[in-house]
């Protein structure tokens, strides 16, 4: 049985469609990456799968481990096995990382000694969340957070911008480990820097204005990342 | 002077609602070394709503009684002011100094009807007292005058949690008075734990006077409705001398706080800085006030932060800075805001319901660091923060 399925999934935000029609399965510790150019719906996509609150779902199905989990607000889902590595992360001026650790270590049960080493944390955990973070601290950061949820399902979206060539192949490590542990991976990139890391990639989906046009093996990364997001889509047509 | 005392009955503090303080019965003065079996009752009880064990109150006050325990320790004094005045050199010279009666109709009143009832606390000088000294003024009918008078002597120590509540539901006022005296190189911290309820006034009126090299600590949480409570500490600093004040208002039902201080920056080198957070929830509305005056090359900050976590809740902040020297280096900072819900919303998809979501900002809004405080009474601020964040979400 497939652990994630979307079924003609439509989804808008303040009235607008913003990904259309998805159809999508996916099975237990598969790792699947979703690319495509700017504002063509991969956050949203990751978003509606999270359960955010700003989107509304306005047609088909979310189902997780077979149960329809499309009505569920997020926090629910989170408890279900699913978590999200936001790309934009709010700044938390009043609440220190390690206070949001604790919390999360004692919903989710998880250990985080391992990785606050391996993901250099420890000289972060006093200060604000977020608050005047440096772009990679907060990569960091919310990779770190979005494990602690020790996570079925694991939803990252473009960690590997702006980040480190050291630091890329950090995550990548954890991310092929987390793949042995047959945990399921969903990534979405634009540039696709994390990719040649990744050791077992299921299945590349190329999105484009809301919706998946192609899915293909990695070959499909190579070839865009050769002409380019806009000479591939004039040969095959939007 | 009396004269005057008597006029002054009629002067309206500059800040918060004017008050008839007519209407309030005031009880005899009384002091004893030991509680009667009501009063220890009421003694437990308050004690436990503050976290407070009974057990370790050096002074209680139930109305205009003082009970307070005989002892000395390392030349410590803790007794009634009343009685200090009889036989202490030190309280005798500066009671009523550092405040003048004057000042409002509320001094006045304390000064004319309180008979000095409220604590004496003498440390002598090269003196560290290890454990807080607890004190709880209790409210049960009427009015409570309380007049304290804190003297610390050259190179002493000492930290005093004052502790200010209600047994029950009651009508009437606390006007508590606190003169400190803070000698050269001596440290002292004053945390008020407050909780009241909606037909009690409080007017609470502190002054420390700090000499060179010396440190004042004040930390004020009030976490409760009340119908109306304002304070506006006074401190002077003089060379080398440092204050540190520290506010947590959190606003209920339709209280009215209207809090500051004010902080003259005398000598040279001295510093300040006032923080405070303000939380209005329901219909409470919250003033915050801070203002530092400059006079000399000296440092000064303040920082007011507000939530603001309903539609008829309101809160204002006005912080001042006044520098009277090229020297003096004076800042703000000041945001009254609602909580972000681009925050409860990043923590919804971290596993936690809307109202943990909610809880987890308000922890950490509420959250004021203080390094000057020893250990025991952050523990006995957390206890009451975490009390708090029980009874408001």
């Amino acid at each position: 049985m497939n652990i994630l399925k979307l079924e003609n999934l439509t989804v808008g935000i303040n009235e607008k469609i913003v990904v259309k029609n998805i159809n999508l399965e996916i099975e237990k510790g598969e790792l699947h990456v979703i690319f495509g150019p700017n504002g063509s719906g991969k956050t949203t996509l990751l978003a509606s799968i999270m359960g955010l609150p700003h989107i509304k779902v306005c047609n088909g199905k979310i189902i997780f481990e077979g149960k329809d989990i499309t009505n569920l607000p997020s926090y629910e889902r989170a408890r279900l096995g699913i978590s999200l590595a936001f790309q934009n992360v709010p700044s938390f001026k009043t609440v220190k990382l390690e206070e949001i650790v604790n919390k999360i270590c004692k919903k989710f049960n998880s250990k985080r000694k391992e990785l606050i080493s391996t993901l250099k944390i420890e000289s972060l955990l006093q200060r604000k969340l977020f608050y005047e973070f440096s772009g990679g601290e907060r990569k960091r950061v919310e990779f770190f957070l979005s494990l602690l949820q020790n996570p079925k399902i694991l939803l990252l979206d473009e960690i590997d911008s702006g980040v480190d060539r050291d630091t890329i192949s950090i995550f990548a490590k954890i991310i092929n480990d987390l793949i042995d542990k047959k945990v399921t991976i969903i990534i979405v990139t634009h540039y696709g820097n994390i990719l040649e890391e990744l050791k077992k990639i299921t299945k590349v989906h190329l999105m484009v204005n809301g919706s998946i046009v192609l899915s293909s093996d990695i070959s499909l990364v190579e070839k865009i990342m050769k002409v380019g997001y806009e000479k591939f889509l004039e040969k095959y047509g939007r | 002077m009396e004269d005057k005392i008597l006029e002054a009955l009629s002067k309206p503090s500059k800040y918060g609602m004017d008050l008839d303080i007519s209407k309030y019965v005031i009880e005899e003065a009384e002091i004893s070394e030991y509680a009667n079996e009501e009063e220890s009752r009421i003694s437990e009880e308050v004690s436990k709503k503050l976290g407070i064990e009974k057990e370790k109150l050096d002074y209680i006050q139930i109305n205009q009684k003082a009970i307070y325990k005989k002892y000395q320790e390392k030349g410590l004094i803790v007794i009634p002011l009343k009685k200090a005045i009889e036989e202490n050199e030190i309280a005798k010279k500066f009671s009523w100094k550092i405040i003048n009666p004057t000042y409002d109709k509320y001094t006045a009143l304390t000064y004319l009807k309180g008979n000095n009832i409220g604590y004496f606390i003498y440390v002598p000088p090269n003196t560290k007292v290890d454990f807080p000294i607890y004190t709880c003024l209790i409210l049960r009918k009427g009015a409570q005058l309380v007049h304290n008078l804190v003297f610390l002597d050259e190179n002493s120590e000492a930290h005093i949690v004052s502790g200010c509540t209600i047994p029950h539901q009651t009508e009437g006022i606390h006007i508590g008075i606190s003169e400190f005296y803070i000698s050269k190189n001596a440290k002292a911290s004053f945390t008020m734990l407050h909780s009241w309820s909606k037909n009690i006034h409080v007017r609470p009126r502190t002054v420390a006077y700090v000499e060179e090299n010396g440190e004042f600590v004040n930390y004020y949480i009030s976490y409760t409705e009340v119908s109306s409570l304002q304070t506006y500490p006074k401190v002077i600093l003089n060379d080398n001398a440092k204050a540190h004040m520290y506010s947590l208002i959190i606003g209920k039902n339709s209280a009215k706080y209207d809090v500051g201080c004010k902080v003259i920056l005398k000598g040279k080198n001295s510093s300040a800085e006032i923080i405070s957070r303000a939380i209005a929830l329901e219909e409470s509305e919250i003033i915050t006030r801070a203002k530092i005056i400059g006079k000399n090359c000296s440092k000064g900050h303040i920082e007011c932060f507000g939530l603001i976590e309903s539609e008829k809740a309101k809160v204002s902040t006005y912080p001042i800075l006044i520098s009277k020297n090229q020297e003096a280096m004076l800042t703000h900072e000041a945001a009254i805001g609602k909580i972000s819900r681009e925050e409860i919303e990043y923590l919804m998809a971290r596993g936690f319901s809307e109202e943990e979501a909610k809880t987890i900002i308000i922890r950490g809004f509420s959250n004021i660091e203080v390094k000057e405080l020893p250990e025991l009474v952050k523990k006995q601020i957390e206890y009451i923060r975490n009390k708090f964040l029980k009874f408001t979400l």
